[in-house]
């Protein structure tokens, strides 16, 4: 039987500091679980957050704390846009690939009836942008299938290194819904030396004459480059070249280097500093694109039902800034 | 503009700094803006009020007695919480003691919170004279926590529930604020049962003199009235503060505190 002391000591101490404020209270001697129901309990009834039970130690926070999904702004709440890692093989072996992509790696493909069930669940739990990458996509003998059974449903983004629209694989892109597709190429320099570089010799010509036939085919083109964080400043003659590409100023994008997958530097990306972009591979369901292939952020094997990996993720997520903010407040200076 | 009005109150918990400067930023750029002043104890807020160091105080219901008492009637009561015109005392014993009523309190032990706290101290008594065997036939136990504060902390409630888990009281009379904040007889199931709740009577209001004249008190009363549990901008507020809407005073429900102050001897300041 629980200690019926705790409830009056948790409305003491609680009841002793301020909002928002946090405190730790001896839960007594009882049943681990049993003690935990009952601050559970009582913290749900009274509007306040246990923050944790760690021993027969409650730490718990005055009033609710804000929902930090809340907070976010409604582009970036988790499961608003949905990412499908097609396959991780690659054509490519950059030097600095989060997803270990190369032709070395095994394939790991969702297949087609497993994107055809993702899209058709993304609907129904909201979702209003599909995001299909690799590996490389382009690779698949079925890509285009793949891709109109996104487009059907939702606008969809298709992120490919554009090397390789060529002969059956251009029939394929030509086959793709234009109005409700949009291609995301990667090219990372003006000229060829910082993107052949990690990417391979050759690789940037290539890659801008796919910017070119994707432009000519008459798709949207997102140009996507992906540089350390110390080179992002000096970007004034890639934009030029972009612009006379085509490529529209919103459609320029850079991202920094993670330090991910093959990367051996970049920026560190975390759980508890990314937010999340559900992610779908044939392994399971992942924090954010740029871990698909690290099981540290694995979320769940399960990809089915999409709706619950979605709820899954806003779980962890709602969890993990509450730690963040609890964390903080343990942790004053003066 | 004129200067802000000044509110009293007492800091029974760091909690009362976040109210309070909550209220502050609410009235912040109307045209009757508010400071306030913290207390130690309902004495020194009282002192304050009649000296004129505050304009209006945010006074128990005791300590609203008491200024009555010390300034001849001539204070009056602005505004009070929902929940203040509602207020109870709850007579609690151990799960299954089988006392079902105050009678059964009868040469048992009943402990009681702080000696200034209406709701577990100075009402308990009042019941017992007026609706039970009388305080004389009954074992008082008194914890007398935290006094000045008038019971607000809840700490000596606290601590007369545990002398009923402890076995060291048969029972315990309680704000029904404190028996809520303990979730009732539902989240320590076999714990506690209530036998006997009190009529409602009134509880803390605002309190203000004379010679704060309703110009100035008016129209900060307007914009306190106009405060919405359904905005989330107020809603932090009342609900730390423990209401959902503020409401004019509802007096009648002092009358049973003035006979029990006046049965009780108890007086005008301590
Ligand atoms: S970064 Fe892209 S193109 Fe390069 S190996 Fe990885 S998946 Fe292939």
């Amino acid at each position: 039987m629980v200690n019926h002391g705790m409830i009056l000591d948790l409305v003491e101490h609680v009841g002793a500091v301020a909002r928002h404020g946090m405190v730790s209270v001896p839960l007594g001697e009882g049943d681990p679980d049993e003690l935990r129901a009952a601050a559970a309990a009582w913290c749900a009834r009274t509007g306040n957050d246990l923050v944790e039970v760690q021993g027969n130690v409650a730490t718990v926070r005055r009033g609710r704390s804000p929902n930090p999904l809340g907070e976010l702004d409604p582009d970036l709440l988790p499961g608003t846009r949905l990412w499908m890692y097609t396959n991780f093989d690659c054509n490519l072996a950059c030097d600095y690939c989060c997803a270990r992509s190369s032709p070395q790696a095994a394939r790991r493909a969702l297949g087609l009836d497993r994107v055809r069930q993702l899209a058709t669940e993304a609907v129904d739990a909201g979702v209003s942008e599909l995001i299909l990458t690799g590996g490389e996509p382009f690779l698949l003998p079925d890509i285009d299938e793949l891709v109109a059974a996104c487009t059907a449903v939702l606008p969809t983004t298709l992120l490919t290194n554009g090397m390789l629209f060529r002969g059956r694989r251009l029939d394929a892109l030509r086959r793709m819904d234009r109005s409700r597709l949009a291609l995301q190429i990667s090219l990372d320099s003006a000229t060829s030396q910082l993107h052949d570089e990690h990417r391979g010799r050759g690789s940037w010509a290539r890659a801008v004459a796919g910017i070119r036939t994707a432009h000519d085919e008459g798709f949207r083109v997102r140009v996507a480059a992906t540089l350390p964080y110390e080179q992002s400043a000096e970007l004034a003659p890639f934009h030029a070249f972009l612009d006379s590409l085509g490529i529209a100023p919103r459609d320029q994008v850079i991202r920094a280097l993670a330090h991910r997958g093959a990367a051996d530097a970049g920026i560190e990306l975390t759980v508890e500093s990314l937010i999340p972009e559900v992610t779908i591979t044939a392994d399971g369901v992942y924090w954010h694109p740029v871990s698909a292939d690290d099981d540290d952020q694995l979320v769940t094997r399960d990809i089915f039902p999409l709706q619950e990996a979605i709820t899954e993720v806003r779980r962890r997520f709602t969890e993990v800034r509450a730690r963040a903010t609890a964390a903080a407040q343990w942790f004053p200076c003066a | 503009m004129s200067e802000p009005l000044m509110v009293g109150a007492v800091a029974y918990t760091p909690n009362v700094v976040t109210i309070w400067e909550g209220m502050r930023d609410y009235f912040a750029g109307t045209s009757s803006e508010m400071d306030f002043v913290l207390f130690s104890n309902y004495g020194r807020q009282v002192d304050a009020l009649i000296d004129g160091t505050i304009d209006v105080a945010w006074n128990t219901n005791l300590a609203w007695v008491r200024t009555v008492a010390q300034t001849d009637g001539a204070c009056r009561a602005l505004a009070m919480r929902d929940t203040d015109t509602v207020f109870q005392t709850v007579f609690v014993a151990r799960a299954g003691s089988n006392i079902t009523g105050l009678d059964g309190l009868r040469d048992r032990r009943l402990a009681l919170g702080s000696q200034d706290s209406a709701q577990a101290a100075i009402l308990p008594v009042y019941f017992l004279d007026h609706a039970g065997p009388g305080a004389d036939s009954v074992e008082l136990v008194r914890l007398n926590s935290d006094v000045g504060k008038h019971g607000d902390t809840g700490r000596s409630e606290l601590d007369a529930l545990r002398a009923v888990l402890d076995e060291r009281a048969d029972a315990a009379a309680i704000g029904v604020n404190t028996w809520e904040s303990i979730g009732r007889e539902e989240l320590m199931p076999g714990a506690f049962e209530a036998f006997w709740e009190s009529p409602a009577y009134s509880h803390c209001n605002f309190t203000a003199l004379p010679d704060v004249p309703a110009e100035r008190t008016q129209p900060w009363l307007d914009l306190l009235f106009a405060m919405d549990w359904d905005n989330p901008e107020h809603r932090p507020i009342l609900e730390m503060e423990g209401l959902r809407r503020w409401v004019p005073p509802q007096l009648d429900g002092y009358a049973s505190l003035f006979e029990a102050v006046r049965e009780q001897r108890i007086p005008a300041r301590w």
